[in-house]
């Protein structure tokens, strides 16, 4: 039905009725739809409407709009009111509300250092442009059952990727590090004799800057390591080499070697510490070949490989197309020319999957890829305990709000009788814990800003306090009254149950109505914290078992010079000259070492004259000269040493016991091994453990060979200041240009478990915190009992009880709930680091007496804490108590 | 304390009520001021302005009787009560004896037409 006129805007009329007030709205809705029809007759329809809204819009002025609410300023008073009482209650308990407050701040300042720090782990590898496209190849190797997994692939990788498959935009590699050992780490300006130490070498491509596409400062981004010899550098290393001075065509020398110069094409802004590709100096892999076909063949597989995907492309289906096609057609091939006979068998095993960049950080647990990275595992479970440690806080809060309700219930009475509703009760009590909850997270705020050096030293990160961010300030105000509100949640509901008759009669027993809820709640505090005591002795058992573990070879008093490769020719004499000294007993040359991120290689061996029937042992061949073995002090178990004498030796090979046994050599002296060429087994020498005790002895061969970077030296005197002393003098004889670099090989050893050790660290900062706090609730909780039955006490003390059943009656309740969360504790504690013991493969056995131990720490802990108030009121005079009354 | 003084805005309010007489409500109101001055003036200016007239007690008012138009809503009528005449005869009697002052009128070379 069409109206018989227009009518007013229906939307500016429901505008006007929304803010207007109620007592105007007849006579203005009129005034309005009068001016609206005078309008309409000398103007248009259009022009009426927009009159209307005007005159709409001048009603908003101060006498005509709705107030908000009437009680609006009641209700304001009310909170002004909530927020005195709440401060008078906390400065009138002071112990209590320390108590509540302290608590609650460590809890609080714990997670925040936690969430700084899951913050950063999961921020890493988002900064790329096109992150999302780019992905790394894995490739997965089932041999009999077994997968291994890894990232290691021929060089060939990269370009048939770029050019076989079309969803693939851009391909690109680097060499791993652990392939060149501790090659290429010194450097100069090629106008500066003296030579530097430097870290963050890597081979790569120009693919793989395409890819990256780190922020060039100088230079040309598509061209920079396209030309042999080319080299992009660091911002802040372009800054250290050449200050002041434009670096773009400077040459730098590396290792000394005047023959091999190279060229800096570029400069890039550093990669954020959330990148796992670090590197400063970038070399290009053109023209690096090390033997002819070395980038075409598919045997040598050290390359890292990186792709990015055209949009839209799916990565799983893509990474099933590239297992497909790639396997088929040129690994199978591959495999078949060399001679292979299982390689049908050994194809089909093999799969190839994309793993997004930013996956590479967390999630590459089991996959081999030479690089330093973290574990979403780690960083979840830190997480959790953070969590844990907040809850526990936020528990003595509601356990000593609860004990503490005998002291309000008078004023819910009275509240309650001059016509407060409960839901204002709880409004009140809410306010209250919001109070409480933004004191903790002011002092938690400063706390972990004092922290942070500490943790930062503990986590190995360089974090900041992000206070800048616009979001920092009004998250952490959210958070506080989140907090506030879970806390007080339940002794709000609980406060203001009680019934005003019962309370102002007296009848309300006290505070022991909850006494079940807050038993529950000490126990699952306690048994929280004797977790964490039992984590952290467990940690620090293996830590011990790993560092003490006969690893096979002597670790103790081995010094290891790095940087000897620049010396050249010089080597010999100088391993002569250290020889010399009388603190120096043996010397070795060689880049293999027994510590995790030492040189390796990757080498496909067999037994004598089964190269073409089985598949191959994956072993590593290293190259030592004669007196590694002495140097290191193992063990031959059959046969003999290199000798220098026996000039057959430079053929030979001396295998480790697993080597024997995965080739079955019963009787391995005098039989062959083929890789690329034959040896002859003249020895065996016992199993040592060449990389973290995470995992098994993998095959490995020792021969004859020239690997200068690293002359270790074993040493005969603990005093090893004048043995550096005698070594450094030598050294700057030979080698005046560069600084005299070494370590200690069992220091390097324990560095490889650095994160086991900073677990055990964490741990047990975590592991105290918790048992702080969990004992500042029960000492509170414990005092406040004492207090409740201060009368009971005297009493009984003046009738001839004697201390020592005031004591047991006072403790033995909460020794009750302690024993109980220790029960608790112990199998949880027992599975879960069985759990995380499955990781190594050489691993303690969980003995009993760890149990005991922390049982008998958290025991004491709590008797402590509870006996201190126990005592107190045990020996004071019950006179003082009772005369008051 | 209320304020008292009649501002210049208001006192013309207050005289076109006691023309308006049994019309003046809000709508009326702004509609002679635009038809007296030749300025255009929103309804809710003058509903302030009336209201805090009421305020200072220069004015009343009373809802009136439900009318046909503007959809059977009432009108709220104002009337100026003594007070407020007192007002406005003092200010009158004011600017008269300002006006005697002034010398220029003595010689009566001023023009008056249609100057106010």
């Amino acid at each position: 039905m069409k109206p018989d006129r227009p009518i007013p805007p229906p939307l500016a009329q429901r505008f006007l009725r929304w803010f207007l007030r109620e007592d105007l709205a007849e006579e203005v809705q009129g005034d309005l739809e009068e001016k609206y029809y005078a309008t309409l007759e000398n103007y248009s329809a259009f022009q009426a409407k927009l009159n209307y809204w005007y005159q709409v819009c001048h009603y908003l002025r101060p006498f005509a709009i709705r107030k908000s609410k009437s009680g609006y300023t009641n209700y304001n008073a009310m909170f002004g009111s909530y927020w005195k009482i709440g401060w008078r209650t906390l400065s009138k308990q002071k112990m209590y509300s320390a108590i509540k407050i302290g608590g609650l701040s460590l809890g609080i300042a714990a997670c925040l250092l936690m969430a700084l720090f899951i913050k950063h782990e999961l921020s890493y590898d988002q900064h790329y442009p096109d992150a999302d496209r780019i992905y790394r190849i894995i490739g997965a190797y089932n041999i009999k059952g077994e997968i291994s997994k890894n990232t290691y692939f021929p060089a060939v990788m990269a370009s048939i990727l770029k050019s076989d498959f079309p969803e693939v935009e851009d391909a690109g590699h680097f060499i791993g590090n652990e392939f060149l050992g501790r090659e290429k780490q010194v450097v100069r300006r090629a106008d500066k004799a003296e030579n530097i130490y430097e870290e963050g070498f890597v081979y790569t491509d120009q693919g793989l800057l395409d890819i990256l596409q780190p922020h060039f400062v100088k230079g040309d981004p598509s061209q920079v390591l396209n030309e042999p010899n080319s080299l992009a550098i660091s911002k802040s290393k372009a800054d250290k080499y050449f200050p002041n001075e434009d670096p773009l065509g400077k040459t730098l020398i590396l290792n000394d070697d005047e023959m091999q110069p190279y060229i800096i094409r570029g400069v890039f802004e550093d990669f954020p510490a959330t990148s796992h590709f670090q590197y400063d100096f970038l070399l290009t892999l053109t023209g690096t070949e090390s033997f002819t076909g070395d980038h075409t063949t598919w045997r040598r597989n050290i390359f890292h490989t990186y792709i990015k995907v055209q949009p839209g492309t799916d990565a799983t289906l893509l990474a099933s197309k590239l297992t497909e096609e790639i396997v088929k057609t040129y690994m199978l091939s591959s495999w078949r020319e060399i001679g292979i006979a299982e390689a049908e068998t050994l194809a089909k095993g093999v799969s190839l999957a994309l793993q997004p960049i930013h996956d590479i950080h967390l999630r590459s647990e089991g996959i081999y890829d030479g690089l330093n990275h973290g574990d979403i595992r780690f960083v979840w479970l830190f997480g959790a305990i953070a969590g844990f440690i907040l809850i526990i806080a936020c528990i003595n809060f509601i356990n000593l709000s609860t004990a503490k309700s005998a002291n309000r219930a008078k004023e819910v009475g009275i509240r309650k009788v001059v016509g407060s509703f409960r839901g204002d009760l709880i409004k009140q009590f809410l306010t209250e814990s919001v109070l409480f909850s933004f004191l903790s997270f002011i002092l938690a705020l400063l706390l972990a800003w004092l922290c942070l050096p500490y943790f930062n030293e503990l986590s190995v990160k360089s974090l900041i306090f992000p206070w800048k961010e616009w979001w920092f300030l009004p998250l952490m105000v959210a958070v506080a009254l989140m907090v506030g509100f879970v806390a007080g949640l339940y002794p709000s509901f609980y406060l203001s149950r009680f019934q005003p008759i019962q309370v102002l009669k007296g009848e309300l027993s006290r505070g022991s109505k909850s006494s079940r809820l807050r038993s529950m709640l000490v126990i699952f505090q306690f048994t929280t914290s004797t977790i964490l005591i039992i984590g952290t002795f467990i940690i620090y058992q293996q830590l011990d078992f790993i560092l003490s573990k006969e690893v096979g070879f002597d670790k103790e008093q081995v010094l290891m010079i790095q940087g000897t490769n620049t010396m050249g020719e010089q080597l010999p004499a100088f391993k002569q000259e250290l020889l010399k000294l009388t603190e120096v007993e043996n010397v070795s040359v060689s880049d293999y070492l027994p510590i995790a991120g030492a040189k390796r290689n990757g080498h496909s061996l067999w037994k004598n004259g089964r190269k073409e029937i089985d598949s191959p042992v994956d072993g590593q061949i290293w190259f030592v000269d004669h007196d590694y073995i002495k140097t290191m002090g193992m063990e031959i178990i059959e046969g003999r040493d290199f000798n220098m004498e026996i000039a057959g030796d430079s053929q030979a090979v001396i295998i480790n016991r697993t080597m024997a046994k995965v080739l079955g050599l019963d009787n391995p002296i005098g039989q062959e091994i083929y890789g690329w060429q034959a040896w002859q087994v003249i020895g065996v020498v016992e199993d040592f453990h060449f990389e973290s005790l995470t995992e098994n002895i993998a095959p490995l061969c020792l021969v004859i060979g020239n690997s200068p970077t690293v002359v270790s030296a074993k040493v005969n005197t603990g005093n090893m200041s004048e043995v550096i002393a005698a070594v450094t003098s030598v050294w700057d004889r030979f080698s005046p240009k560069e600084a005299f670099r070494y370590t200690f090989l069992d220091e390097s050893f324990a560095r490889m478990y650095a994160n086991v050790q900073r677990m055990g660290h964490i741990f047990t900062s975590f592991a105290m915190l918790a048992i702080i706090i969990a004992s500042l609730g029960l000492f509170a909780l414990s005092s406040f009992m004492v207090e409740q039955r201060s009368k009971e006490i005297s009493i009984r003390l003046i009738l001839g009880a004697p201390l020592n059943s005031i004591f047991r009656l006072l403790t033995q309740n909460f020794l009750m709930l302690v024993l109980t969360a220790l029960i608790l504790a112990i199998p949880i504690a027992w599975y879960l680091m069985q759990q995380w013991l499955e990781g190594y493969a050489y691993r303690i056995q969980i003995r009993w007496d760890v149990f005991l131990l922390s049982g008998l720490i958290a025991l004491v802990i709590a008797l402590l804490t509870i006996s201190y108030q126990s005592l107190r009121a045990a020996l004071g005079n019950p006179v003082e108590e009772l005369k008051s009354e | 304390m209320k304020e008292t003084r009649l501002g210049d805005f208001e006192e013309v309010i207050l005289l076109l009520v006691g023309i308006l007489g049994e019309e003046a409500y809000a709508f009326k109101l702004a509609e002679e001021f635009e038809s007296q001055t030749g300025r255009s003036i929103s309804i809710g200016a003058v509903h302030s302005t009336l209201s805090r007239l009421e305020d200072k007690g220069f004015l009343k008012s009373a809802m009136g009787k439900a009318t046909a138009e503007r959809g059977g809503r009432r009108k709220r009528i104002y009337t100026i009560t003594a007070y407020g005449q007192r007002a406005l005869v003092a200010s009158r009697d004011f600017k008269l004896s300002l006006w005697q002052q002034y010398p220029a009128f003595a010689t009566d070379k001023l023009n008056f037409g249609g100057q106010i």
